[in-house]
């Protein structure tokens, strides 16, 4: 044999020997914790194929920006303030704005017009001017800061959710953001669904106001209550209406008739078995006093009252120099703490309480649920609130045997599709047929390889795709060999047949496989889950195909033509 | 030496062409009324809504199940049994807005363990796809098949020549949309998966299409004095041992994915069973009839303005680009 050939040889048992050690793990099934083979690393398995749960959670930007807009308002309205700028009548707009772009007005005297502007440049630079006539400014959030705001909360919204899933304990999870306002939640292997659902969905944010028990005497709740349901605002415990969306609609109904800066908000009251039985309605102040991000830690303790799992937070030394203050103006008055809008307790103020810590009590039911769910709301007050409402969009659920019943399948009949290919060659070209085996072989030895090598997952489709490389891979063993053949018939020597056979197959080969890969790389772009990993194997796949028919096929070939010289009158066997 | 196509084979594709282009017109026309009149039963990647495979010990009425999802404001409820009967696997479905399609998984859950003790059920699959995460799923679908189709016209069109690409896209087109049109036939669900089979199909239709092409290019450049039938019958006939012996092989491997790889990829493989028919044909038939076709206008429109005294651009065909 020729140096060169050699050379080659060398070089393709370095790659089978490397691939060899790759695949090795991941087809001996070994355990990555007690064996001894140097290499440890097994093929990621979707979560199709190992069961989990697969989340795509839509983030709700309307009141991100509403919330925005309505706390440049309040700065606004003390920095005019300050300046002794007499501003009045702020308001936030919402309703003749699309919801992306609410808007604030004021008034201001028409003498200090430029100051005013002035101001609004110089230290309100997120804020555009919308509106400007007689005596009225108007205000919306400009299009680099809407920009500004979409990309902090989705990448706040990320960091949160992992925060939470590293405390819940799931292995490998992967949070990624999908498109611009959307994040893909991937928890292999978690079987409670419903609780990671509550765990991530769950916005968390604690706020302290004070309740108005002042005007409790002038307003009666009830009534108030009663009138708005007259109008069709009214709640169904057992309809599909969110709670949320009818507390926003019947403050916005009875806003004129209740007290300025106060709004109404509930206290669930739940029976012995967790359902909510009652809600009871609060008045209690709009002004949020101290908020969770002043939170520092928040632990599960016992009540030594009641012997329930509760939650204890402590504050950050300014938070709690602002409970210090609040809860010292407010003897005798009550607080409630607020979690996502719904009133958990609104206990009543006793003394100063310094130090900042406190205590949030839980809805009833048995023992351990309530253990559950204290557990729960540690973990969100620590990891933090959400910056936004999140949506569920799609969620999927896999259970382990259909992965484990899907694996089998998958390989079962790709190992069934590969021999009734291999045969068939054999068959057909005989000896080129072996050669054309063997360089499928390592086809598929090298894509597996690569796959985990990457580190890429593969999936159900992903196993189809690597049958489906075994079928295209053919393909160009085929082009090679008829290209031979017609060599052959055409009366040219072995050689050089064999020799232009290659040549000329080679770049049909390229052409068709690169048309393939275009198709793909487009699946991997728009693709999501199993079907990116379709593309992915399809990929590795075309790239491997290229290589073994070019450099292993050819290879074998010359091998083979070498050990045909030695005989009288030799005749190719293809 | 084995030979599925004799060599020398001389089978005259071109003059027939008429016959074949017909026959796929007529099958397009049949899909596009088709889609009107039944069009594709979407699954719920697509439509939105919510997809339970589970499991139970022993046969089981659902009656009871139908009842309390519905009054929970669950819409469009089907439940249907699946795989072998005595395997007792039964596919909920539902329709409705993201909240109440969000309880159902729940709810399944609770009516199976008022029947059947936790361990004896499995719940082995819970899909669900919000109205506007399915809207949204549906356009990047389509979307990427566009794309796959651009990028497929472009390459052809820089590689070989522009006159070759709108063969290309032709048969592409035809494929896709027969497969498609199968699909309305059987309303097997058409969702994610089944898209992801028609591109990779894109590829592997393409894939042949460029065999033939690149030997039609060959013939031409060899035999300058050959007509464009002669070149394309020559070149067809040259290639069509290949074309057989891979969409066999490849037909073997498909099939028995279609065969034994279980429910979750069946209609994954039901769909590239159909492709790699209609691709095979497709590439042969379709997509070298349409370059005579090309090829036959160009010169008749040529005729038409050299007779009026105009000079136009020539259209030869390029020369094949050296690659040594």
């Amino acid at each position: 044999m020729e140096r060169s050939w050699w050379g080659k040889f060398f070089v393709l048992v370095c790659f089978l020997v490397f691939a060899g050690i790759y695949v090795y793990p991941t087809v001996a099934d070994l355990d990555l914790k007690k064996t001894n083979f140097p290499f440890k690393q097994k093929i990621n398995l979707g979560l199709d194929l190992q069961g989990g749960l697969y989340m795509v959670l839509g983030i709700d930007f309307d009141n991100v920006y509403k919330d925005f807009i309505s706390r440049q308002s309040n700065q606004l309205e003390d920095r005019l303030k300050e300046k002794s700028i007499k501003a009045s009548n702020f308001e936030v707009l919402t309703k003749d704005y699309s919801l992306d772009d609410p808007r604030i007005t004021f008034e201001y005297p028409a003498a200090e017009k430029e100051a005013v502007q002035q101001l609004i440049k110089d230290e309100f630079w997120s804020l555009r001017l919308t509106g400007d006539e007689q005596g009225h400014f108007q205000l919306g959030v400009s299009r680099t800061h809407r920009k500004t705001i979409r990309e902090n909360t989705l990448n706040q919204s990320i960091e949160v959710i992992r925060n939470r899933i590293d405390e819940f304990g799931v292995s490998e999870p992967s949070i990624t953001s999908q498109g611009a306002d959307r994040i893909v939640v991937e928890l292999p292997g978690v079987k409670d669904v419903e609780r990671a659902k509550s765990l991530i969905g769950r916005t968390a944010k604690l706020e302290f106001k004070m309740v108005n028990d002042k005007d409790a005497s002038s307003v009666n709740l009830s009534v108030l209550m009663g009138e708005a349901k007259e109008k069709g605002i009214v709640f169904d415990e057992e309809g599909t209406q969110k709670f949320s969306d009818y507390v926003r609609s019947l403050n916005e109904f009875l806003k004129v008739k209740l007290p300025k800066n106060t709004e109404i908000s509930f206290e669930r009251i739940q029976g012995k078995t967790g359902k909510v039985t009652s809600r009871v309605p609060y008045l209690i102040f709009s002004k949020t006093e101290v908020t969770g991000e002043d939170l520092q830690d928040a632990q599960v303790q016992y009540d030594p009252d009641t012997r329930m799992p509760a939650v204890s937070f402590s504050l950050s030394p300014r938070g709690a120099v602002l409970f210090d203050k609040l809860t010292g103006d407010n003897i005798g008055n009550r607080l409630a703490i607020v979690l996502d809008n719904i009133v958990f307790s609104a206990p009543t103020i006793q003394s100063r309480i310094g130090g900042g810590r406190g205590q949030i009590t839980l809805g009833r039911g048995s023992h351990d649920e309530v253990l559950k769910e204290a557990n729960d709301l540690a973990i969100v007050l620590r990891a933090g609130a959400l910056p936004a409402q999140l949506e569920f969009m799609e969620q999927r659920v896999v259970g382990p045997s259909l992965g484990q019943d899907s694996i089998r399948n998958g390989s079962f009949a790709g190992i069934i599709g590969a021999a009734l290919v291999f045969l068939f060659m054999v068959f057909y070209y005989r000896v080129s047929g072996v050669i054309a085996v063997a360089s499928l072989t390592m086809n598929v030895l090298f894509v597996m390889a690569i796959l985990v090598g990457l580190g890429a997952t593969l999936t159900l489709p992903g196993i189809a795709g690597i049958a489906l490389t075994i079928g295209i891979a053919v393909d160009s063993n085929v082009v090679i060999y008829e290209r031979i053949r017609e060599e052959v018939r055409s009366g040219k020597k072995l050689l050089a047949a064999v020799e232009s056979g290659f040549q000329k197959a080679f770049r049909t080969i390229f052409d068709a496989n690169i048309t393939n890969a275009a198709a793909a790389g487009v699946l991997l772009m728009y693709g999501t889950g199993p079907i990116k990993g379709f593309a992915v194997t399809l990929l590795i796949g075309i790239v491997c195909t290229l290589f073994t028919a070019v450099f292993v096929c050819r290879l074998l070939f010359e091998l083979y033509l070498k050990m045909l010289e030695k005989k009288t009158s030799p005749t190719l066997s293809i | 030496m084995l030979n599925i196509i004799r060599p020398g084979t001389n089978i005259d594709f071109a003059s027939k062409r008429h016959i074949f282009l017909s026959l796929s017109v007529v099958v397009l026309i049949a899909t596009c009324v088709l889609f009107f009149v039944r069009g594709l039963n979407y699954g719920i990647d697509f439509s939105g809504g919510a997809e339970i495979h589970l499991s139970v010990p022993k046969a089981w009425d659902i009656g009871k199940l139908r009842k309390e999802l519905t009054a929970g404001g669950v819409e469009g409820l089907k439940v249907q049994q699946i795989g072998e009967p005595s395997a007792n696997e039964y596919l909920v479905r539902a329709h409705g807005d993201e909240k109440s399609l969000g309880t159902v998984s729940g709810k399944v859950n609770e009516t199976l363990q008022k029947t059947f003790s936790p361990t004896d059920f499995e719940i082995k699959r819970a899909d669900v796809v919000g109205p506007a995460a399915g809207a949204l799923l549906r356009k990047q679908g389509f979307l990427a098949m566009f794309y796959a189709l651009l990028v497929i016209l472009i390459y052809v069109a820089i590689r070989f020549d522009s006159r070759y690409a709108p063969g290309a896209i032709v048969a592409l087109l035809h494929d896709s949309l027969i497969v498609l049109g199968v699909f309305m036939i059987t309303q097997y669900q058409f969702d994610l998966t089944i898209l992801a089979a028609i591109l990779a199909l894109i590829g592997y239709s393409n894939n042949d299409t460029i065999i033939v092409y690149d030997r039609v290019r060959e013939t031409i450049h060899m035999h300058p004095e050959y007509s464009i039938e002669k070149a394309v019958n020559k070149a067809v006939n040259e290639t069509l041992g290949r074309t057989i012996v891979t969409s066999l092989t490849t037909f073997m491997v498909v099939s028995s994915l279609w065969f034994f790889g279980g429910q979750v990829i069946k209609n994954f493989a039901f769909a590239l069973m159909i492709g790699v028919i209609v691709g095979t044909y497709s590439s042969v038939f379709i997509a070298s009839s349409v370059i005579i076709f090309i090829t036959n206008y160009q010169k008749k429109r040529q005729a038409f303005e050299n007779k009026k005294g105009k000079k136009r651009k020539q259209y030869n065909v390029r020369p094949e680009p050296k690659l040594h």
